[in-house]
């Protein structure tokens, strides 16, 4: 592992996922509230909602750590006209923020359902922004090979939409299990209704269809990645011998169970009247799995920094 | 080791670089150079000098002293007392003859070597009971110091006599003048011992020990060939393991004069080395690969192309040299016994010197050394020098004597553009030097054999180890001086084997070590003496070799000692005293009145010689050669070879040595070392020709020269570590055949030790060959390995047969991933 | 617009000494680890072997690299500070009071200009001894090679003296900064990209 870059591998991971997390709520949302009403709907996506929130701010915390002087932290908004890390910090901090707004319009139900989808869109764009902006800090450098190419935006975005799908079905599960277990301490059991079963089974297929499409997604990039590097020969070469060995293969062999065997297993094994414990395992396993594997993905990444010239 | 005038091998006939006398009008020459270049276009006081940059007090001249041939002046920028820059010359200019004495990185880092945390900062005694060499140590005070010191040497010369005193070889501090520490004989520890009835000589030194052996049997003496800048008027350069772009890289020195040289003239120009040196990717038009140790075949093979096809010079052979034809020996020694019957195998040995007999050898195909012959054989003039690496051989001598030869056999001897096949001469200042002393005691032993002559000094005879002014060594050494060196261990060979010995304290009863540094010497004295650094007291500075530019520095004491440091003079005045020599040591004068004194001496042969205020004024003075280049050797000889003719018993060049036919019938060698009257091939121990049969030990290890340190010297200093990392070089075919990488750290290892360090793969250098840089600082693990580096834990005590010399580059060795 | 600065290098002359390197490190009292002006030694060949024979088919060059201060400076472009910033001469700095010690730069410049001080948390780098030029003096690396191969000047002058060469391995395509260098190749030279050999001593870059 790339112990030396460790706070961007946590900061771009779980900000990834937290942006692919907060657009597969929306998504959720706009599909799901015209089925089964928007009272159910929130009460089921409401607390993955509030679970994006430390995520991102336990990203952003690990970002802080790259930097090696924390005291002139604020010059970094400084270069917008050029510099995309000035960018990224921005599109960040704007994410963040709006989702922050946008979280407690939720928790205090202020203003109009419209106002607050709005408010939800504009937090979306503004954290596919985000992504954007992270991938381009990479990519717009010419003197890096291994970064330099199509495979760095196409790569993060799937990032993205993996992590954000498996956290999504994981905190419904996890929701469910919690409010039983609140229910049976005060002695009274918890029963989802119908429509959330349905709700609830009906996003982790689509969870499991949606990893297993990336999963191929990913599966494509990397190779084409890999034979592009090595195609163009020096340094690109080079930096194309780091994607080979036990790291490489553990970050392939994780995402392929949790986003490939698992997610399979979800598809099938998520009905209304499927258990509940199961699929809560299930469904954290196969996050868990994925998340180890994009880690390791991520620390090869910059791991894959070999810069042109001397 | 320096070759100029100033600082010769001694023990040899002095010949004068520059016959002032005999030059017309010498010395009025020298005085119209003197007015034209010895005030230079911005000379002047260095305090002129911009210092507000940094905010300096002042700006102090100084310089670095240490042992590759160059001497470079440095100028110091002083701040509360501390040197918090160090910049360089700013006089002169970027012309031959008047250029700017630019100091190389070692010199540019003096100021961390200074600093260093491994200064020495107070006297210490080896705590009592505990091995030497354990590093436990007890501080004491400078009179406890003095006062042991003095009554164990009053006591050795009662019990013993003189002759067990003895001054080990160093060169740490060196081109000072009052603090030099080589030669030995001008040492103020010599001095000191002079006063008291002398010590126990050596001949010969580290750095030169076969050539300077061998050069007496044919020329006479220690002549030095044509100065670098004089290859602008050869037709052909050959450089025969002559690497000045890396040992001697002042760009004052022979660095800027051979690359100035290649770029004004552009003579094609041969290096001929077993490593793509950087003076071969600096200057060479072709580079001769060749396996370590085989010069002098390959200068057979080439003398056979030349004979074969009747290019060699016969008229110059005919009249200047003896031996080169059977018409031309000396009398009474066997039909067969010249150079032409051992090429063309009509010697004892029958063998021709075919190319292809050499090409098995050397390694360099046949069709090159056809090639080169002919063009050799050619060129005329030939300018062919060659460096210390061919002669620091088992076959050192006879090594560096074939390369002597092939300059006679183009009869490029003392014309501008050839060369006596020695290494470069140069212009230099005759520097006197009142401070110097003569040595009661006349015995002498090889420089390398001092560790023999602890273990078995009785023993130690003429005929078997070299001894000189006596047949047998009448008492062992029982103390040893080592000031400023590091030949006490890191330089000396097999250290592992060198080290047990002086743990032995029963043999030599007292060590001590004056330096500023805790060297790998150090950590083996009996008593430690912190020195200043040469920043912190006042000393003139000789030139070093820099083609036809002639200087002397004045060094100024930048800053006041650190810590309890002191000078090497103050302590030798101090135990002087105690032996009741002082009025004697110091004539009365002080260090400064010293320096003032030599240059009150010298400006009686240099007339034009600035006064010492102005010296020290203008820090450095220069003088471009009067003539057309630094140095034509021999010119006279050539001119006019009965009225000058050399030292030699003929008087003439001898090919063949009957000096040296003697001794092979005499001397008693160790079996399978011989002594040849020729300078022919020697297959030996540990040579090119075993190295291919060893299965156990395949690989020939050779010691560059390295750009980290001179020798040792700046070895523990973290900017040049930094820089020049100390890394094996091997041959790609040799790496991949032991799965070794660029970068992976390797052990090199052979019966007498065993290295660890990251390996360079690199085509740079000859299959079969491994460079260690040499001069790393020896550092034992707790297994043996010496995780420094240091080249000497693999080298071995065994000499060369005539100068008894240290043939650290016959060694083999095996290699493989740590 | 004043005169833009630049460095011209002599590959010939250039024996990897590196009295450039630790003279700027002497005078910038920079600790191991913070170079601003780096040596890279490249080299490539083979060896034919023949029985007991072999023949050398080798080279090798230096090259000196500070930095190059770019028409285009990449340094400049990503640093989300303003830290990083190009003078009136051509010069490029890096303001302490603003660096954030993100080596983002350092990722970006292909000549590892910007060097990344432990000791300060900021960014460091070549300025051409600013304080120095401005007492007429040269900087300290041109000041003290003994080769003579380091000079620089108007980068017009420069190359109106020694052409415009900057495309030598193991230097990058300078249509990517447009650095201020000018370039005497070593008769080995080989054009950027060629690849024929490698960089020996990466980790002296």
């Amino acid at each position: 592992m790339n112990i030396h870059e460790l706070p961007m591998i946590v900061f771009t991971v779980l900000a990834q996922m937290s942006v692919g997390a907060f657009v597969v709520l929306g998504v959720v949302q706009v599909f799901a509230s015209r089925r089964y009403g928007r009272e159910a709907v929130d009460r089921v996506t409401d607390p993955a909602l509030y679970a994006i929130g430390p995520t991102l701010v336990l990203g952003l915390i690990a970002s802080m750590f790259h930097m090696n002087d924390v005291m002139n932290t604020l010059n970094v908004v400084r270069h917008v006209q050029t510099s995309w890390l000035s960018r990224e910090i921005v599109s960040g901090v704007a994410f963040a923020g709006l989702g922050f707004l946008f979280a407690l319009a939720q928790w205090f139900r202020w203003g109009s359902t419209r106002l607050r989808q709005i408010l939800a869109a504009v937090t979306a764009v503004t954290g596919l922004v985000l992504v954007l902006s992270m991938s381009m800090i990479y990519y717009s450098l010419p003197t890096v090979p291994a970064w330099h190419t199509w495979a760095t935006p196409a790569q993060f975005y799937v990032t993205t939409f993996l992590l954000g799908s498996l956290a999504v079905g994981a905190a419904f599960m996890g929701t469910v299990l919690w409010r039983r277990r609140a229910a049976a301490r005060s002695g009274s059991s918890y029963e989802a209704d119908a429509p959330t079963r349905e709700l609830l089974s009906t996003t982790l297929r689509g969870v499991g269809v949606a990893a297993v499409a990336l999963l191929g997604v990913e599966f494509l990039i990397i190779p084409l990645h890999l034979t592009g590097l090595s195609a163009a020969g020096g340094v690109a070469a080079e930096s194309a011998a780091v994607f080979s060995g036990g790291w490489f293969v553990a970050r392939l062999v994780l995402v392929f169970l949790g986003a490939g065997l698992l997610s399979v297993f979800l598809v099938r094994r998520a009905t209304p009247g499927s258990r509940v414990v199961p699929l809560a395992v299930l469904s954290a396993t196969a996050l868990v799995l994925v998340l180890g594997g994009e880690l390791i993905g991520r620390s090869l990444f910059y791991d894959s920094m070999i810069r042109i010239g001397m | 080791m320096t070759t100029q005038a100033t600082e010769r091998p001694r023990g040899l006939e002095r010949r004068s670089f520059l016959k002032w006398s005999a030059a017309a009008g010498g010395t009025a020459a020298l005085a119209g150079a003197a007015t034209r270049f010895g005030v230079l276009p911005g000379v002047g006081p260095a305090n002129a000098a911009t210092a507000s940059t940094s905010g300096a007090d002042k700006v102090v001249w100084s310089s670095c002293n240490v042992n590759c041939g160059s001497r470079c002046p440095l100028r110091m920028e002083v701040s509360d007392g501390r040197i918090v820059r160090v910049l360089p010359d700013n006089t002169g200019d970027d012309e031959l003859g008047t250029q700017q004495i630019r100091a190389c990185v070692r010199g540019r880092s003096i100021r961390h070597r200074i600093y260093n945390p491994d200064r020495l900062k107070t006297p210490l005694r080896r705590a009592p009971g505990t091995r030497r060499g354990a590093g436990e140590w007890e501080e004491i005070t400078w009179e406890e110091a003095y006062d042991e010191i003095a009554s164990t040497i009053r006591r050795l010369i009662k019990d013993y006599g003189n002759e067990s005193i003895y001054l080990n070889y160093g060169t740490g501090t060196l081109g000072g003048t009052i603090t030099r520490s080589w030669p030995p004989i001008e040492t103020p520890v010599a001095r000191l011992m002079n006063c008291v009835g002398g010590y126990l000589n050596h001949y010969g030194d580290y750095s030169s020990a076969q050539i300077a052996g061998a050069v007496g049997y044919h020329y006479g003496g220690w002549i030095g060939s044509n100065s670098l800048d004089d290859a602008k008027n050869a037709q052909l350069q050959v450089l025969f393991g002559n690497n000045t772009l890396e040992t001697r890289m002042s760009g004052g020195g022979e660095t800027f004069v051979t690359q100035q040289t290649k770029k004004l003239h552009n003579v094609r120009t041969i290096v001929v080395d077993p490593r793509y040196s950087d003076t071969a990717l600096g200057l060479a038009d072709e580079w001769v690969a060749l396996r370590p140790g085989t010069d002098a075949a390959l200068v057979a093979g080439l003398a056979h192309v030349m004979v074969s096809e009747d290019l060699q010079d016969q008229k110059f052979l005919d009249t200047y040299c003896v031996g080169f034809d059977e018409d031309h020996m000396p009398d009474g020694v066997p039909a067969g016994s010249s150079y032409r019957s051992y090429i063309l195998g009509e010697g004892p040995d029958g063998t021709a010197k075919t190319p292809e007999w050499a090409a098995r050898i050397t390694g360099v195909p046949a069709s090159t050394i056809v090639r080169l012959g002919r063009e050799i054989g050619r060129a005329r003039p030939v300018h062919i020098t060659q460096g210390w690496g061919p002669q620091r051989h088992a076959n050192g001598e006879n090594q560096a004597r074939a390369i002597f030869t092939l300059a006679a056999l183009t009869g490029s001897v003392g014309v501008p553009g050839g060369g006596t096949g020695e290494r470069e001469g140069a212009f230099s200042l005759p520097m006197a030097n009142p401070f110097a002393t003569e040595n009661p005691v006349t015995t002498a032993i090889s420089v390398f054999g001092w560790t023999d002559a602890i273990e078995r000094g009785p023993e130690l005879t003429a005929l078997a180890d070299g001894v000189r002014g006596k047949d047998r060594l009448d008492v062992p050494i029982k103390m040893v001086w080592q000031y400023a060196g590091n030949a006490l261990t890191n330089q000396h060979g097999d250290i592992n084997r060198t080290v047990k010995l002086l743990e032995d304290d029963t043999k030599c009863e007292l060590i001590v070590v004056i330096d500023n540094q805790m060297t790998v010497s150090a950590r083996y004295a009996d008593i430690l003496l912190p020195d200043v650094s040469n920043a912190e007291q006042l000393d003139i500075i000789q030139q070093g070799s820099a083609g036809n530019l002639g200087y002397t520095i004045v060094a100024d004491k930048v800053i006041e000692p650190l810590y309890d440091c002191r000078t090497v003079y103050e302590m030798m005045t101090e135990i002087a005293r105690r032996l009741g020599v002082e009025k004697e040591f110091t004539e009365g004068r002080t260090q400064e009145d010293w320096v003032r004194a030599v240059v009150d001496a010298s400006r009686e042969t240099i007339p034009d010689l600035p006064s010492f205020e102005e010296l020290r004024e203008m820090g450095v003075w220069k003088v471009r050669a009067p003539t057309d280049s630094g140095n034509v050797a021999l010119a006279d000889f050539r001119a006019d070879p009965k009225a000058n003719p050399l030292a030699t018993p003929s008087g003439k060049i001898e090919i063949f040595s009957k000096q040296l036919w003697e001794l092979s019938r005499t001397w008693e060698l160790p079996e399978g070392d011989r002594i040849t009257a020729l300078p022919e091939h020697l297959d030996t121990w540990e040579g090119a020709v075993e190295a291919r049969s060893n299965r156990k030990y395949p690989l020939q290890v050779i010691g560059h020269h390295f750009k980290q340190r001179t020798h040792s010297s700046y070895g523990n200093v973290d900017w040049m570590k930094e820089a020049h990392p100390q890394v094996v070089w091997i041959n790609p075919g040799d790496a991949a055949a032991r799965g070794i990488e660029n970068d992976d750290v390797v052990q090199v290892f052979n019966d007498r030790g065993r290295i660890q360090l990251p390996a360079r793969v690199t085509a740079r250098i000859a299959p079969g060959v491994l460079s260690v840089p040499q001069g790393a600082w020896y550092t034992p693990d707790g297994k043996g390995v010496d995780v420094g580096g240091s080249v000497n834990s693999l080298t071995s005590w065994h000499p060369s047969p005539i100068a008894k010399g240290n043939a650290q580059h016959t060694t083999l060795a095996q290699v493989e991933k740590a | 617009m004043a005169q833009q600065l630049g460095f011209h290098f002599d590959q010939t002359l250039c024996n990897g000494c590196k009295a450039c390197s630790v003279a700027c490190k002497d005078k910038n009292d920079l600790p191991v680890g913070v170079t601003w002006r780096r040596v890279a030694e490249y080299t490539g060949g083979t060896w034919q072997r023949d029985g007991d024979t072999f023949v050398p088919n080798v080279f090798s060059y230096y090259t000196s690299m500070a930095c190059n201060h770019c028409e285009n400076p990449i340094c400049v472009e990503v640093c989300p500070t303003t830290a990083m910033h190009v003078g009136e001469d051509g010069i490029v700095t890096v303001d302490e009071d603003r660096c954030v010690g993100c080596r983002y730069c350092e990722w970006a410049c292909p000549y590892s200009a910007p060097q990344f001080n432990p000791e300060t948390g900021h960014m460091s780098k070549c300025d051409m001894c600013a304080d120095y030029r401005a007492e007429g003096e040269d900087p300290a690396c041109v000041a003290a090679c003994p080769s003579r191969a380091l000079d620089w000047g108007p980068i017009d002058e420069l190359r109106a003296r020694h052409g415009d060469l900057a495309a030598v391995e193991p230097l990058p395509d300078p249509s990517i900064t447009r650095p201020r260098l000018v370039i005497t190749p070593h008769r080995d030279a080989q054009p950027t990209g060629a690849g024929a050999g490698a960089v020996v001593n990466p980790e002296e870059l």
